[in-house]
């Protein structure tokens, strides 16, 4: 996604078009937020400060795209569990129950110093107080021989949307008995577990329609999120499918050629009949070009996720050096609910609470068999320190199993509406 | 960290004499807006507008039904990971802003 494309602006409100050059005629005093990313960061934030502000606050969400598809439950897409409409939102909620502004174009440039946001269309957009939610960008040289070019023969699929219909079609149309490859990426990354999460939806396609099929996990890491639940999981529902091959047995991915579909490493040259490869990631770029980053991330101040380098921006999510709570959508939506207050507090003068952060992933690693792991965490001087926690058992009861993965559906129906409506 | 659970404890109690705390002024330490802000951490997974598919709905439950729930989570008397570790770090104002927030709901 590295094209620029000039957006439309939704024209949820005829006023969007005028504020944005005259923002304080348009808005009179009112202080303005602005938003960048429309993810579980970006809308929470969004959200949370017009709704708690009471009006109080105009806010403003630029967002590219006017349907946003989620990253998380993206896997259970691949493996049947969900339609790929089913993970699709829109900002029309957003926009209709408390007030904010959408606009859809690119964010291309912070100038700190104006507070002002310039976007592709060339409008540019004043801002009090400006969060940065973007997510994350594909490092795709981190692999040698995977590009943006290669990503057609072995998607990424690590920001939703087409890419992993994509992916999901070429696991379908593997032949027969063939070998799918699967590249995770090194930490840290968006999604600690989705590589292996990935691997058993795939498993899960292989099973049904293709069960002499193999899986070869190339990882850069020796160990994973979850492992022993993964692990125990995959030789239970797919015995003898799975290879998972840590760095320190390949001995590393030395080159990788997306027309041969082979793997070079050095213990083997693996070849694919299909494969997904999740390249090294940093922050989005919109992040690097406020000058908020420090090499691939942001730091931030624990209690209020405001940026070091920049007191009036606030970085969230997977784009944040939040340790030690991982990059994952619920962190983001939790990091976006202290941000918001502390955003509002520091504008309206609104009491700003003592900075509380959870976080919980669950994955699906066959029918009914949901495993999770959590944590809260409190903001320290240092980082963001986790307090407590907990993971699933490996030798659970099936029942418990399938209450996890039950839950899971209740959590994405809460986060969506949380972020969305 | 004892005088919470001191006073917990007579919370918990006071719920299976009576039904004291279908009356808010007994919630000691009750602020709404602090139960609106905590309330924030619930809907993450609580969806106050769906079917409670997975995970229950909490709006329109009773005050004493919520408080009677967190505190068998926080003892660990009622099984769920995730509800355990909510119900962990939250103390008795924390409980009580949450139940009155929750009370003043549709």
């Amino acid at each position: 996604m590295t094209k620029i494309k000039r957006r439309t602006f939704v024209g949820l409100a005829a006023a969007t078009t005028t504020a944005l050059s005259m923002p304080s005629i348009a808005f009179g005093a009112l202080p303005r937020v602005v938003v960048i990313g429309g993810g579980a960061g970006g809308a929470t934030a969004a959200k949370y400060i017009a709704k708690d502000s009471k009006g109080a606050i105009d806010v403003t969400l630029v967002e590219a795209s006017k349907r946003y598809y989620t990253c998380f439950f993206s896997n259970l897409y691949l493996g049947d569990f969900r339609a790929y409409s089913s993970i699709g939102h829109n900002y029309y909620g957003l926009a209709v129950n408390h007030g904010v502004n959408m606009v859809h174009e690119w964010a291309l440039s912070v100038n700190n110093a104006a507070k002002k946001v310039n976007l592709g269309s060339g409008e540019s957009i004043s801002y009090d107080k400006l969060v940065i939610s973007p997510g994350i960008d594909l490092k795709f040289e981190s692999v040698n021989g995977y590009s943006a070019e290669a990503q057609s023969k072995m998607p990424h699929a690590w920001k939703s949307g087409t890419q992993v219909q994509l992916l999901k079609n070429q696991v379908k149309g593997m032949k027969k008995g063939g070998t799918f490859v699967m590249v995770p990426p090194p930490n840290p990354y968006r999604c600690p577990p989705g590589p292996y999460e990935r691997v058993s939806m795939i498993a899960h396609q292989f099973k049904k329609s293709n069960p002499t099929a193999k899986i070869v996990i190339l990882d850069p890491k020796n160990k994973f999120s979850k492992q022993g639940l993964f692990m125990e999981g995959w030789q239970k529902h797919y015995p003898g499918m799975i290879e998972w091959i840590s760095a320190e047995t390949h001995g590393g991915i030395k080159k990788i050629n997306a027309e041969t579909m082979e793997f070079e490493t050095d213990l083997d040259t693996f070849k694919a009949d299909a494969a997904s490869v999740v390249p090294a990631q940093r922050a989005g770029r919109i992040a690097m070009n406020a000058g908020v980053n420090k090499g691939d991330w942001c730091p931030i101040v624990p209690g209020s996720m405001q940026a070091q380098a920049d007191e009036n921006i606030y970085v969230l999510g997977d784009a944040s050096i939040a340790k030690s709570m991982p990059k994952s959508g619920f962190s983001a939506n939790s990091q976006a609910k202290v941000a918001a207050n502390h955003i509002r507090g520091s504008l309206t003068g609104s009491k700003v609470f003592t900075p509380r952060f959870a976080n919980t992933c669950w994955s699906l690693v066959a029918t009914n068999d949901g495993i999770k792991v959590g944590a809260n965490y409190k903001a320290t001087a240092e980082k963001i320190d986790k307090t407590s926690g907990f993971i699933s058992k490996t030798g659970e009861d099936s029942n418990l199993r399938k209450a996890t993965y039950e839950e899971s559906i209740g959590w994405y129906s809460g986060i969506t509406s949380d972020m969305f409506s | 960290m004892k005088s919470k659970l001191v006073l917990l404890s007579i919370v918990f109690s006071l719920i299976f004499t009576n039904s004291i705390f279908a009356d808010q002024k007994h919630l000691v330490g009750a602020d709404a807006d602090y139960g609106e802000h905590l309330f924030g951490e619930c809907v993450t997974c609580h969806n106050s507008t769906g079917l409670g598919q997975g995970i229950p709905k909490i709006t329109g439950m009773k005050t004493n039904q919520f408080i009677t729930k967190i505190l068998a989570y926080k003892s660990k008397e009622k099984e769920n990971a995730v509800m355990q570790m909510v119900a962990e770090r939250l103390g008795e104002e924390e409980i009580n802003s949450l139940a009155l927030y929750l009370s003043k709901l549709k």
